[in-house]
């Protein structure tokens, strides 16, 4: 009886989650676009020989991979900072706490167009500080070898409150008798972040990058607004290759092609992630 | 040590509020003074931008009007179906309630925007295009794994003694949820809820697929397609004075929400 209280929650959830997966995997293996009038016709799995002889869909995934690492371990790094001086206590925490989490409550789609004002050539700001120190022109958002770190600096700005908030999480669980006995027997404060802080915090921080690798896979609204993929698809998201690739080509063979491609790749990465922590550990072991 | 801790206040303020304070900046701004920043000419101050984009057809306010319609009735939708769920987490057997959390887990870490295609098929076969209260049920169901663990650790929280009482009371399984349970979660409930709307209001790629009639945009996707129309030329201005409109509900709602917001995502991170 109570059990059937679950089932619309579970019912909603697979139909939302589980329909798409096998409506992709029938789709991958079947020609509709509009080439076909539309129409699925069974192509003996000719999406994934195109899937795999595709170079921009190997040249997306190196640039989602690099991205998603890249903005994942600033990330981290910003966030770690940012929790312990939120985890003191000082007089207007709270205040600041909220202007913190203003970037991640904002949508996507908002700064993305912000940061695009911002990075412009040749009126944004930054443009206007490098003229003022006498550098050349940047060339930001047109310049193929750039332009994605110009995304990263929008995905951290955004997303690292989230993490920050994790993180502060699991400050807040070590209990501050450890820190004392830490003092006690000597050690020294930063001694004490090394010792006691990190690897306690070690959960959350697997939590957090767990998660944000995967959403950071999934990058989508950031790229197709701030730079459309561009220049010349430098910055282009598989998601996005894929959307293209539906709503522009109208291919919806093998845009499946590409997501049911992109969740292979990304279980990969998840497993190799996995496995490096799961090695980090052993050798930990052995240490000790 | 103070000192030095107030220059990072000071670091993470900037970094965290500057984009912002730009854009509020140009809001303001003259279309000429834009493009010619150090110029000092008379007309460099304006409320041109905000007049455009509040007298824009259809008129901004309708955007915001569009994405509160589809955070509430998401909302609504989702509190709906996972309070009994979380409920039910929470008293069957562990083993049963540990895979149905595990999946959940994997459908939250799920990159969502990969079931867009899918999604809109599924819009277009059962003629949900085009309408703001049918995205409540794509986003109830991406929100619904976050909002089914943060409520079963509520529940969970709860003594048992308690139902018991209400049982020996006579109360009904509805009864004890209405008037037991239920208010005791109220805390978790307003963290999932804030959660959720905000996810809704903040939505890109399904709204962005499901919505073509310009007046039923939520602000996401409006404002998605104001960088759309020219891609050369985007008129900043009138776009930043948008920006600016739309942050400031969402600036109230964080200010407001600060706690619930903050007890939300730490307690899914501490439990889940």
């Amino acid at each position: 009886m109570i059990q059937l209280l679950l089932l619309p929650a579970i019912l909603l959830v697979g139909l939302v989650f589980g329909v798409p997966l096998i409506r992709y995997a029938w789709l991958s293996l079947h020609a509709d676009s509009v080439v076909t009038g539309l129409v699925a016709i069974p192509n003996n799995g000719a999406n994934w020989l195109r899937l795999i002889n595709d170079q921009r869909f190997w040249q997306d995934a190196i640039q989602t991979s690099r991205f998603a690492v890249v903005s994942v371990g600033l990330e981290l790094l910003i966030a770690l900072a940012i929790a312990l001086l939120l985890d003191q206590r000082w007089r207007g925490r709270g205040v600041v706490r909220a202007a913190t989490l203003l970037p991640w409550a904002l949508p996507t789609t908002v700064m993305a167009l912000g940061w695009r004002w911002i990075f412009n050539t040749p009126y944004g700001p930054i443009e206007q500080l490098a003229k003022l120190f006498g550098l050349h022109t940047l060339n930001i958002l047109s310049n193929p070898d750039i332009t994605w770190l110009a995304t990263v600096v929008g995905d951290v700005w955004k997303t690292t409150p989230f993490i920050a908030l994790i993180l502060l999480a699991g400050l807040q669980t070590i209990p501050e008798d450890l820190y004392e006995a830490f003092r006690l027997e000597g050690g020294k404060p930063r001694a004490a972040l090394f010792r006691i802080t990190l690897p306690l915090l070690q959960p959350y921080v697997l939590l957090g990058l767990l998660f944000r690798l995967a959403q950071a896979f999934g990058v989508f609204d950031l790229i197709q607004v701030m730079t459309g993929g561009g220049p010349a698809s430098s910055t282009e998201s598989l998601a996005l290759y894929s959307y293209i690739n539906a709503m522009r080509f109208l291919d919806f063979g093998y845009s499946a092609t590409i997501m049911i491609g992109s969740f292979i790749l990304l279980l990969l990465a998840c497993i190799l992630v996995w496995a490096i922590i799961q090695q980090s550990r052993i050798l930990k072991g052995a240490l000790k | 040590m103070i000192r030095t801790r107030n220059i990072w206040i000071i670091a993470l303020l900037i970094w965290s509020l500057s984009p912002l304070f730009w854009q509020v900046y140009t809001s303001f701004c003259s279309p000429e003074s834009l493009i010619q920043p150090l110029s000092n000419s008379g007309h460099r101050w304006t409320l041109d931008n905000y007049r455009q984009v509040l007298t824009a057809d259809p008129p901004f306010w309708r955007y915001l009007l569009n994405s509160a319609i589809v955070g509430i009735s998401s909302t609504s939708l989702t509190l709906l179906l996972a309070i009994p769920a979380a409920y039910s987490l929470s008293r069957i057997p562990a083993k049963l309630a540990r895979l149905v959390k595990l999946l959940m887990l994997g459908a939250a870490l799920f990159p969502y925007v990969l079931l867009f295609l899918a999604l809109l098929e599924l819009a277009r076969s059962f003629n949900l295009g085009n309408n703001l209260l049918a995205l409540s049920f794509p986003y109830a169901a991406l929100s619904m794994p976050l909002a089914v663990l943060l409520l079963a650790s509520a529940f969970k929280d709860l003594p048992v003694d308690l139902e018991e009482a209400a049982k020996l009371e006579g109360l009904g399984l509805w009864q004890r949820l209405r008037w037991v349970l239920i208010p005791l979660v109220g805390p978790a409930t307003a963290s999932t809820s804030i959660l959720v709307f905000l996810f809704s209001w903040n939505e890109y790629p399904i709204a962005l697929t499901w919505l073509s009639r310009s007046d039923l945009l939520t602000l996401p996707v409006a404002i998605a397609r104001i960088a759309g129309t020219s891609v050369y030329s985007i008129p900043y201005g009138p776009y930043a004075a948008a920006t600016v409109l739309g942050a400031l509900p969402l600036l109230a709602l964080v200010m407001i929400f600060q706690r619930q917001i903050v007890s939300g995502l730490t307690q899914g991170a501490v439990k889940g």
